[in-house]
């Protein structure tokens, strides 16, 4: 199976899930008594954080890799993994922030699940503006999987610490931790069906980057072989 | 039904990022793709006429 | 003589004859901690929370400034070349400079413990012998990340900016620990009480320093 047909599958399987997951929000599932209708923020605001985490165990095991293997392959996925993260991320941060407003009373709070998502967020951030601010070299390579490494391997002790920081002293307000003691089985089926289709639309980007990455180093290569024939055959004549 | 403003907002925010995201790909891959084919019609121009002078393909990229 | 301990003579040596580094730590120490002073108001009230977020934000400054000039020197006259070029292996040089950073490190905390007590209306007794311990941690687990970051951040364009950017969210889980345990040290709580929080920097420190040594190798290198 080539890049293509894969990738045109999980665009597929996406739209499907996606599709189904909207009407099985929208229509199927009954909305949470206390909370209200913002309640169904929800049932997109954890599957976002799953990718957003899951994206960025990726990176790390790409920088395993890469500085195992040295196949370019590896780095671009990292990048690609990267990339994609951040933008669940960012989604996980404001669709979190969306849902506290009305349960909560504001715009931001530093409970324990949003503290280390923004934690994560900000590693993100280092991660890309390090890729940004360097050159395509295998150096960066190199530095930007030592970095994605280490980042992941801090990322248990940020949740433990965070969560001990907030039990604590808990949150000032009153957190309805909405996502535990999910009653009805069709507010749990609602929320499968959700992170399958995030983790279809999660994956179908990261695949898109991905080939695009790929192509752009193979182009690389392609142009510096050119570029050595060119001198070589003029050196020739 | 009150916050269907705030579920709303959420939502919209959602998929449009995302489209963005996907545009921005898009975009990239238009230019990716015309640049390719003038390396490869330049390289094709090489091998046919000095092909001693072409290193092999690297494995690792 | 070792390796590791002729990379740390040569490094301590260096910062022995023009002490520049040490005065530039500890004056950033001294200054960021009046800057705060006056933000939180330090004078009216006597408070060991604001005192101890005050030492770490210190700390972690004058820490980002030591690491950001801990390879500068091999850097700018190109002797990386030479210690690479020496049967030194890069994990042993980490450990060196490693060793360097907490040293320098340590300077300067001494120094912002004593103007943190002035400062914020505190005392000169037992809760900061017990802050010594929790200081230690936190020295070595920032020197562990830092130098091992510091070697990416020097050798790309973002530089001396990037540290931090890339330090202090990887940082955070020490800096949570490190001040709620050291607020409680100065309240005078024992170290018994904080198990929890020395946990997670000894942690910590155990994964950076263990990272650190083996990552090195992939970081280090010519410009």
């Amino acid at each position: 199976m080539n890049n293509s047909a894969i990738r045109n599958g999980l665009g597929y399987a996406t739209l499907a899930l996606m599709l189904t997951a909207l009407f099985m929000v929208f229509d199927y599932v009954p909305p949470e008594a206390e909370q209200g209708i913002a309640q169904l923020i929800f049932y997109f605001h954890v599957p976002l954080a799953w990718v957003a985490f899951a994206s960025f165990g990726l990176v790390a095991i790409a920088g395993v890799f890469y500085l195992w293997l040295g196949d370019q392959l590896w780095d671009d996925l990292g990048y690609a993994a990267a990339e994609t993260g951040m933008v669940f991320c960012t989604l996980m941060i404001v669709a979190g922030s969306i849902w506290a407003k009305p349960i909560w009373g504001t715009w931001w709070t530093w409970d324990s699940r949003l503290t280390t998502t923004f934690i994560l967020w900000l590693m993100y951030g280092g991660y890309l503006m390090l890729r940004a601010s360097a050159d395509d070299t295998p150096q960066v390579a190199r530095f930007a999987a030592v970095l994605g490494i280490v980042a992941v391997l801090d990322v248990p002790i940020v949740i433990a610490s965070v969560r001990l920081w907030r039990t604590i002293h808990p949150a000032v307000l009153v957190t309805k931790q909405g996502g535990h003691g999910l009653e009805d089985p069709r507010m749990v089926a609602t929320l499968l069906v959700c992170l399958a289709a995030f983790t279809a639309l999660w994956a179908w980007l990261l695949m898109l980057r991905f080939t695009q990455l790929r192509t752009r180093s193979k182009m690389g290569a392609l142009a510096m072989r050119i570029a050595f024939a060119t001198a070589a055959a003029s050196d020739g004549k | 039904m009150e916050n269907l403003g705030y579920l709303f907002a959420a939502y919209t925010i959602i998929f449009a990022v995302i489209f963005l995201y996907v545009l921005f790909i898009w975009r990239r891959q238009a230019a990716l793709d015309a640049e390719l084919r003038s390396l490869e019609a330049r390289m094709t121009a090489l091998t046919s006429a000095s092909p001693e002078t072409v290193a092999p393909e690297r494995s690792d990229i | 003589m070792s390796g590791f301990a002729a990379v740390l003579r040569k490094d301590l040596r260096l910062e022995l004859r023009s002490g520049e580094s040490t005065l530039a730590l500890l004056a950033l120490s001294m200054l960021v901690l009046v800057v705060l002073v006056f933000a939180l108001d330090a004078a009216r009230v006597r408070s060991v929370d604001a005192a101890a977020g005050a030492l770490w934000v210190a700390m972690v400054f004058a820490g980002m400034l030591g690491a950001n000039r801990a390879l500068l020197a091999e850097r700018a006259n190109g002797a990386i070349r030479g210690l690479l070029l020496s049967p030194l292996d890069p994990a042993t040089l980490y450990a060196a400079k490693l060793a360097a950073a907490l040293i320098f490190m340590a300077i300067a905390e001494v120094g912002a413990v004593i103007l943190m007590v002035l400062f914020f209306n505190l005392e000169f007794d037992a809760s900061i012998a017990r802050l010594a311990p929790i200081l230690a941690l936190g020295a070595i687990g920032f020197s562990a990340l830092a130098t091992l970051l510091s070697a990416i951040t020097g050798r790309t364009r973002g530089g001396d900016m990037l540290l931090p950017i890339l330090v202090v969210p990887i940082f955070v889980p020490a800096l949570i620990a490190g001040v709620k345990a050291s607020a409680a040290a100065l309240a005078g709580m024992p170290l018994s009480s904080m198990g929890d929080w020395l946990k997670i920097m000894i942690a910590f420190d155990v994964l950076f320093v263990t990272a650190g040594y083996l990552l090195f190798e992939h970081v280090v290198g010519e410009d």
